[in-house]
């Protein structure tokens, strides 16, 4: 329960940071905000797919779990 | 898991966090040691500089110090943080797995971008808080997010009471940030630019930064790792902490009286006296729980001293608060005018900086992962003692070399600075001064070397720890009571 | 005492906010009185803000971490008065954002490095230090002059540090561009600029464009020769 819940504001919030990482990355005035906007931005995506990953692994877990009390 | 444990309900603690936290403190003490034994030896022969922008002492500096306090030292304490909080409370981290996953993935997004914005050519200038404006920002959302996830934690403990290691964590976290955003107060030249302007000048901004920078060592490099002396030394001696009132007395002087230090780093400058003055006398003030903590430490042993000769861990441990307290003496001694008009500028403040660093911050870190990765990776114990008491003596002799050249340098130069010859001018030029510190610095370096030696060897012992056959436990261990509350999260 | 600590250990928010406000007074009582005391800063004859060209030399001094070898601050004992220079005031570094008072000497202090060597000296040492002085620990910085100054950004720059109290007048932000140029080119009138920053130094520049050296020089050369220490004397200092 708490974990879904903490996917999905974090999950959020990242998304937030991916576009704000866009537009430095768009208005970038120097070097280091480019390459900080870029990074910013791949950081986010890493980040969320990674969120995507450990719910379907948990959900597995579940599922796991509850084959293993059925056939017992 | 056998039936008498599942009754007892157990609480399964986020230890994945703390794991990826352990690897980070390897990985980045390694790379903090090394960048650092590259700029001593930059100092010893300037043309490892290259004549490159990015290779240069000055953008390379704040890699080293970013990478030693930050990297190192904030991985150490953001992890051991977590471990401890999770088991002084009996609770798991508060905001679920994703929050604490931030908060470690953030927080080393930003070492990244800060190492990288140095050798690209971008800083503050402010010592220990050189990045721009836009990684501090990340920082304060980082930290604002661990500031949720361990003050949550201690919200829904199932203990009455917060143990003394959390308030010391607390008070770090907390401090930090205020230091954090007063300190880093910046206007950028454009929002899309990542060149800023600090937001005040002259004298003010000198103050203002050493406040900051002083309470780094203070509040990052003291009190955070007065959090780790507080839990891991008791638990590998198995003993309760010495004393609970002098820890009470040791805090709460602790945390008022050093936050007044920052002066002592602008004695005989611009700064007005009666700031100088207070600088000063707070810093000398401030022995007195520095040692509090010492003594509190040290005799935590008590009836556990044979501990030291079987436990390579608990031996880093204890030599870092005797470092420690070497450290919290000779500063309060640097603080007082007179001896700074010789010390400052010179490389005794450095080789003071180091005896804290490599010996205090560094060894009370070793001793905490030498205690943990056993326990989190499930290994009934170190691959190696043998090795861990030949990081033990290298790592040692590495900071003796370190911390006796840099005396002799710095004293030097203090001496050579202000000598007069007969006819009443000044003996030296400044140049004379380099020259004759160079012997000095080569045994600095080599010092250095010691010391990353002593790293390499750690972190071989420990991922031996983790893979070896020769450390699994037996099977029916398990069932062990003791090893079955360490091991409640290893399977999580 | 330590009966009424129970106070603080049961209750996490407590503790959080005894913490902070433990660790607020210091800051305040020391940080706050600089700001408003009057004479922390004294008043001077001669302080102006930096020129164009000698403002972008100071963001690559910032920028390559010179301060971490190089202090700007004489303190007032006799053998650095001896040395250096007058001892820095205060007021020296009132338009520094940030300050570089710098904490370690592997170089020599540069409080007062203005003036004290042609500026062909200062090029040649800055581009291979060991040619000039063969013991130096001092890394090359032959690359800033391939470098050279992009000028788009110099009005916000001034701009910034104008919104941070720093007195650019807008007369001096709208001719930022021209004064840079001017000041790195020996044949130009110069009459305008030197109006706007008195003392400022004419670096040669190598006549068709300006470098990341050029800016560097011009700031180096201006350091510490703002004030008249003749005109002036302690007791005045004192206030």
């Amino acid at each position: 329960m708490e974990d879904n819940l903490s996917d999905i504001v974090v999950g959020l919030m990242m998304a937030v940071f991916g576009l704000i990482g866009l537009f430095l990355v768009a208005g970038a005035a120097d070097a280091e905000m480019y390459v900080f906007g870029l990074a910013l931005s791949a950081f986010a995506v890493c980040f969320d797919f990674g969120l995507i990953r450990r719910y379907y692994d948990r959900q597995d877990v579940a599922r796991a779990a509850v084959r293993e009390h059925t056939h017992v | 898991m056998s039936d008498g444990v599942l009754a007892a309900r157990p609480v399964i603690y986020n230890d994945a966090v703390v794991k990826k936290f352990v690897i980070a403190t390897m990985f980045w003490g390694i790379v903090a040691f090394l960048v650092g034994v590259y700029i001593a030896a930059e100092l010893a022969w300037p043309s490892l500089n290259l004549g490159l922008s990015f290779t240069n002492f000055g953008r390379l500096r704040p890699v080293h110090t970013s990478a030693a306090i930050f990297a190192f030292g904030g991985s150490a304490l953001l992890g051991t943080s977590m471990y401890v909080v999770q088991r002084t409370c009996r609770a798991r981290l508060f905001g679920g797995d994703a929050l604490a996953d931030f908060v470690f993935w953030g927080y080393q997004f930003f070492i990244v971008m800060a190492a990288l914005s140095y050798v690209m050519g971008f800083s503050q200038s402010k010592e220990y808080a050189e990045p721009e404006w836009h990684i501090d920002i990340w920082l304060t959302i980082v930290w604002v997010a661990y500031l949720l996830v361990f003050l949550g934690t201690i919200m829904k403990r199932t203990e009455p009471h917060i143990y003394v290691a959390n308030w010391f964590y607390l008070a770090f976290i907390v401090t930090i940030a205020m230091l954090h955003i007063v300190n880093n107060a910046a206007l950028p030249i454009s929002l899309y630019s990542a060149k800023s302007y600090s937001a005040y000048s002259g004298v003010q901004d000198a103050l203002v930064q050493w406040w900051y920078g002083h309470n780094a060592v203070g509040f990052f490099l003291t009190a955070g790792f007065l959090g780790m002396m507080y839990y891991f030394i008791p638990k590998a001696a198995g003993r309760p902490v010495y004393s609970y009132r002098l820890s009470i007395v040791h805090f709460w002087t602790l945390i008022f009286l050093y936050i007044w230090a920052g002066p002592h780093h602008l004695h005989w400058t611009a700064l007005p006296d009666w700031t100088q003055t207070l600088g000063m006398a707070f810093s000398i003030m401030l022995w007195m729980p520095s040692w509090g903590g010492m003594i509190n430490g040290i005799m935590t042993l008590s009836g556990a001293w044979d501990k030291l000769r079987t436990d390579p861990g608990l031996r880093f441990s204890v030599t870092a608060v005797g470092f420690y307290g070497m450290s919290t003496f000779e500063g309060p001694v640097m603080s007082v005018r007179e001896v700074n008009a010789l010390s400052h500028y010179t490389d005794w403040t450095i080789g003071h900086v180091h005896s804290g660093a490599l010996g205090w911050v560094a060894f009370i870190t070793f001793g905490a992962m030498y205690y943990l990765v056993p326990v989190l990776w499930g290994r009934k114990a170190l691959y190696s003692t043998r090795l861990a008491s030949w990081h033990y003596w290298i790592s040692t002799l590495g900071i003796v070399l370190y911390i006796v050249s840099m005396w002799v340098a710095g004293i030097m130069e203090g001496l050579m600075w202000r000598a007069y010859d007969k006819f009443g001018f000044l003996q030296y030029s400044f140049v004379e001064s380099v020259v004759a510190v160079h012997p000095f610095f080569v045994i600095r370096m080599l010092g250095g070397v010691f010391f990353l030696l002593g790293g390499l060897i750690m972190v071989y012992n420990l991922i031996r720890t983790v893979t070896s056959p020769t450390t699994e436990l037996p099977r029916q261990g398990l069932a062990a009571p003791a090893l079955a509350a360490n091991l409640g999260v290893a399977g999580a | 005492m330590f009966i009424r600590h129970e106070f603080f250990e049961k209750n996490a928010i407590l503790l959080l906010i005894g913490t902070l406000l433990t660790v607020a007074v210091g800051g305040i009582v020391e940080i706050v009185p600089l700001f408003t005391i009057e004479t922390t800063v004294e008043h001077v004859e001669g302080m102006r803000p930096y020129s164009p060209l000698e403002l972008r030399g100071r963001d690559i001094y910032v920028r390559e971490g010179c301060y971490l070898c190089h202090s700007q601050q004489i303190r007032t004992l006799r053998d650095e008065v001896e040395r250096y220079g007058h001892y820095s005031i205060a007021a020296e570094s009132m338009y520094d954002h940030p300050f570089q008072w710098g904490s370690k000497r592997i170089g020599p202090d540069l409080a007062r490095v203005g003036g004290k060597y042609s500026n062909d000296w200062h090029y040649a040492h800055l581009e291979n230090a060991q040619e000039v002085v063969p013991e130096s620990l001092m890394p090359h910085y032959a690359f800033l002059a391939e470098t050279p100054i992009d000028p788009s950004d110099i009005a916000d720059r001034m701009r910034t540090l104008r919104t941070l109290g720093v007195p650019y007048t807008d007369e001096q932000i709208a001719d930022a561009k021209a004064d840079l140029a001017t000041q790195a080119d020996p044949n130009a009138d110069s009459a305008k600029l030197l109006a706007r920053y008195p003392k400022a130094n004419v670096v040669p520049g190598d006549g068709h464009r300006v470098t990341e050296m050029d800016a560097l020089v011009a700031y180096l050369q201006m350091l510490g020769t703002l004030v008249n220490f003749a005109d002036t004397n302690t007791e005045r200092l004192q206030q």
